[in-house]
């Protein structure tokens, strides 16, 4: 195996950054039977949650596994043993748990995941970072760097590695997109979001990807069957984004919002009953986006359950 | 329901484009989407221009000359009704314009906005 990493990003929050991170989880684990980690850099730790529910963060957390313990170790100055920190089980989907139960793994999903005090420590590590002359350009290379070697030595365990990003450019953030080989950017169809996929474009193509269109991946999220969504859609894939690969629409709904939390940490459900009225959605995703990894990388996915 | 009415598999067929006939002869921006989807060209035909004609897609991938054979022949009703259902004037913009400030009004807003939207990076 070698991982790709994929960066689920966009410079506007709420657009569905950790439900796509999710769904993109659930869905190649699920249908290809890929092996995943989800790498939270968002101090939100919403992925986290919606994974591991709000108890399980604060328990990986105090078992020392997450984002904050990969920091503190760039921090001390120490290797980025990026394995020590993975959560090795945030698997939500019965059929996964049972294979893996039964010796007969088809899927699986780990996490590192973030916590809220990453934030903190971030502003921590930056104050004394500036007070030194350092710069957020000069933090977020070191980052990089450090990172780099973590999740090198990571790629050879996984398929794809999916970081999702927080909807700003702190160092952390900016280190993270600088690990990206693919970015998944998903939006909303209105117009402030349409702005922001402008400005997304402009910083990523400008400071970390010039061959941004070739590696993008955008997603129309939360999707209303409108006049207006609809017009909005279109002028994306017509106009400004007409060089990207596009997902499927997902819509807004209620049973996205329900597979989204976890009952308890050692809840489980099957993936009709997690995703319900959106289960094609969440497959289709998983079609287009393997489609388009295969495009890039020449390799072709087979399908292990339909 | 279906299987009480026992019909083949070609009368499902028949029915099933009949209804998508209908639609498209009714429907002229579902026809619009139809059409783009398959990646054929869209025609527009006065009659449902005001319907289908999109500024933004124009402006971007039309030339000026180009958009304004598409919207000049029409009424200054149609265009006002363009400019608002385009979210790119409100009924005090638009109050006392003629046809052709209206559309010139059309082209600089839409031009505006799709610069304004679009990457300066690619």
């Amino acid at each position: 195996m070698t991982a790709t990493i994929a960066a689920i990003a966009n410079l506007k929050g709420g657009v569905g950054k950790s439900t796509t991170t999710v769904m993109l989880a659930d869905g190649l684990s699920y249908f290809y039977g890929l092996n995943v980690c989800v790498v939270d850099l968002d101090a939100q730790a919403n992925s986290s949650q919606m994974l591991l529910t709000e108890r399980g963060v604060q328990m990986a957390y105090e078992q020392g596994k997450g984002a904050t313990h990969l920091l503190s170790s760039f921090i001390k100055g120490e290797p980025a043993n990026v394995a020590e920190f993975i959560a090795p089980n945030a698997v939500t989907l019965e059929e996964l748990r049972i294979a893996e139960e039964n010796d007969e793994r088809l899927g699986w999903i780990s996490a590192l995941p973030s916590h809220p005090h990453l934030r903190l420590q971030e502003m921590g590590l930056e104050e004394t970072w500036y007070s030194q002359a350092g710069t957020p350009t000069s933090l977020a290379a070191k980052l990089a760097e450090h990172f780099k070697s973590g999740f090198d030595a990571l790629r050879e365990y996984y398929d794809v590695i999916l970081l999702d990003c927080p909807p700003h450019l702190s160092p952390l953030s900016r280190a993270g997109l600088s690990l990206a080989d693919v970015f998944v950017m998903p939006t909303i169809a209105d117009a402030v979001s349409t702005w922001g996929t402008k400005q997304f474009s402009d910083w990523v193509g400008a400071n970390i990807a010039p061959d941004l269109p070739k590696r993008n991946f955008v997603l129309i999220t939360r999707f209303r069957n409108t006049a207006y969504a609809k017009q909005v859609a279109s002028e994306l894939q017509d106009i400004y984004l007409k060089d990207r690969w596009f997902g499927p629409k997902i819509p807004e709904s209620v049973h996205v919002l329900n597979a989204m939390e976890r009952a308890a940490p050692d809840s489980y459900d099957t993936f009709r009953g997690k995703y319900g009225g959106v289960k094609g959605d969440v497959k289709r995703l998983s079609e287009r986006f393997t489609d388009f990894l295969s495009q890039r990388t020449g390799h072709k996915w087979q399908k292990m359950r339909d | 329901m279906a299987e009480d009415e026992r019909l083949d598999a070609v009368a499902y067929l028949d029915r099933f484009f009949d209804e998508l006939r209908d639609e498209v002869r009714t429907n002229p921006k579902f026809a619009d989407r139809l059409v783009k989807a398959m990646g054929g060209k869209v025609v527009f035909e006065d009659a449902t221009k005001t319907d289908i004609a999109n500024p933004y897609i124009l402006v971007a991938d039309s030339s000026k000359s180009e958009f304004y054979s598409v919207f000049s022949s029409l009424k200054q009703s149609q265009l006002k009704k363009i400019l608002k259902d385009n979210n790119l004037a409100t009924s005090v913009d638009v109050r006392g314009k003629s046809a052709s400030q209206l559309v010139d009004m059309l082209y600089d807003r839409a031009s505006l906005k799709v610069t304004e939207r679009k990457s300066s990076y690619f």
